[in-house]
């Protein structure tokens, strides 16, 4: 799986864990925080996401990332670990 | 089967004042356009009169005063589970048997391991009774927690921001004994995971420190592990089917939900509809209380667990898991069984009623109590509490025989029953 795919699915699940984002464009740059998730919201799309392409690890393995593109490299990495 | 252990009787202090969590939210400028996803009301602050002490005996008094001069010789333990210790040598536990007028033939010591201290204790306890080595001995387990971090500087304030609105106080005492009227516990039924992370802490006796994401990530992780440690010890344990209600650790209710969730999807690859159902029917009840008070740390597991019992229909006996965790972090799935004539004594405690009388702090109340001014801090020598800070919650606070914090008196702690 490459690493666009994973950002897409990143994106992805932002749109269905919020609704309300589906028209706002997504940066790399931007973190999850400054789209407006709470911390809820934060860890469910990174769990859906896991899921999603399929990586069964801890939680706690993927805390870290600043940003959304930082977020897409490290589960790349894990993906291909 | 042989002795049986548990909860005999639990009762719920929620502190004397209130304070509404969406209006300090506004007042902080905090931006939450799903707010009511993370299913928080109110919360409980604590008082100048207040301390450690007098959460735990105002908890604990109403199930002492309630047995008989042998029972109350039987209670041969006293475990206080806290993170919002008083002293590093000397146990809250001491003050507490002390003003609950307990034998001294008793074992007193504090636990501490964050919000998980409360089944640390509670397993200590059971597996004391289980043991056989005193039969007929109760112990006495009281969670009593209480948050009053900004009042070091501007700097505690801003470590603090995170959890400020979830951060409660309250105590639940706990008599454990081989009558558990309230909840008898399934022996050998349990799950633990633990691992070094640093997620939450109180690194000073003014301040906790904390990173919400990996706290929530090392929650949903410890919660998927320990059940899965469970179920590895108990036959055809399945999640979904062998707990009627479920009480978990909880921070704020969102948190539970996305615990929930995660254990649902993992689990089961259940569907939204589904687990939205499944946690409205299960979990949802023990919530009642938590809502109210916050997160009461150590105690907050049995929060929910009393809140279940006041809230939801129960025809038969039925079976309940409950899954603790604690910051650092340690957690703990375990098990037991509920009935109907346990949830009338829980009923009979008025947990709701006396949460009702709580005075309704305003902001500006509140904001003076952060700056602590007439607030005994760790490791204070001498000091006179003024009680009156704000009259109208210390004239509700008296006539109920409650036990208020008087002030230290070469570090030792004055209380007096008022």
């Amino acid at each position: 799986m490459d690493r666009d795919t994973i950002w897409a699915v990143i994106v992805g699940q932002i749109r269905e864990v919020v609704p309300e984002l589906a028209d706002r464009p997504i940066a790399e740059t931007e973190s999850m925080a400054e789209l407006g998730l709470d911390s809820i919201e934060r860890s469910e799309i990174i769990m859906n996401t896991l899921e999603a392409i399929g990586l069964d690890l801890p939680m706690v393995q993927v805390h870290g990332p600043k940003n959304l593109g930082e977020l897409a490299d490290l589960l790349h990495a894990k993906r291909h670990a | 089967m042989g002795v049986a252990a548990g909860i005999e009787a639990l009762n719920v202090y929620g502190g004397a004042a209130s304070l509404d969590v969406r209006r300090l939210c506004v007042h902080r400028g905090l931006d939450m356009p799903r707010f009511d996803n993370l299913l928080m009301r109110e919360k409980t602050v604590a008082l100048p009169f207040e301390d450690p002490v007098t959460f735990a005996v105002n908890a604990a008094k109403p199930l002492v005063d309630a047995l008989s001069p042998d029972e109350r010789g039987r209670i041969e333990m006293v475990v206080t589970c806290t993170e919002s210790g008083i002293d590093f040598g000397k146990s809250l536990s001491t003050y507490i048997h002390h003003y609950l007028g307990l034998a001294g033939n008793c074992r007193l010591f504090e636990i501490k391991q964050a919000c998980y201290s409360g089944t640390a204790g509670l397993q200590m306890a059971v597996n004391f009774i289980l043991s056989g080595t005193s039969p007929g001995a109760k112990a006495l387990v009281i969670c009593t927690d209480l948050s009053r971090f900004a009042l070091a500087d501007a700097a505690a304030i801003q470590e603090w921001a995170y959890s400020e609105p979830s951060s409660g106080a309250g105590a639940v005492a706990m008599l454990v004994s081989d009558t558990p009227h309230v909840l008898r516990i399934d022996p050998g039924a349990y799950g633990n995971h633990g691992f070094e992370v640093m997620d939450t802490c109180r690194p000073g006796p003014d301040t906790e420190a904390g990173d919400a994401d990996l706290s929530l990530m090392a929650y949903l992780d410890c919660c998927e592990r320990a059940f899965k440690d469970y179920s590895r010890r108990v036959d055809g344990a399945d999640f979904r089917d062998s707990f009627a209600y479920l009480s978990f650790h909880t921070p704020f209710g969102g948190m539970v939900k996305g615990a929930h969730r995660h254990l649902m999807r993992k689990l089961y690859k259940a569907k939204p509809d589904d687990i939205e159902a499944d946690f409205a029917r299960r979990l949802s009840p023990s919530l009642t209380f938590g809502q109210r008070v916050g997160n009461t740390a150590g105690g907050s597991v049995y929060l929910g667990l009393a809140g279940l019992l006041e809230s939801v229909d129960l025809a038969a006996p039925c079976r309940v898991g409950l899954f603790s965790y604690g910051s650092g972090c340690c957690s703990e799935f375990f098990s037991g069984v509920v009935t109907p004539e346990g949830q009338s004594r829980l009923r009979t405690q008025g947990i709701g009623a006396q949460l009702d009388r709580r005075h309704a702090l305003s902001l500006d109340e509140y904001e003076d109590l952060l700056k602590g001014a007439q607030v005994i801090r760790f490791g204070q020598k001498d000091a006179a509490i003024a009680p009156d800070t704000i009259p109208a919650a210390w004239a509700a606070y008296q006539g109920q025989g409650r036990l208020a914090l008087e002030g230290m008196v070469g570090y030792h702690r004055q209380y007096r029953f008022v």
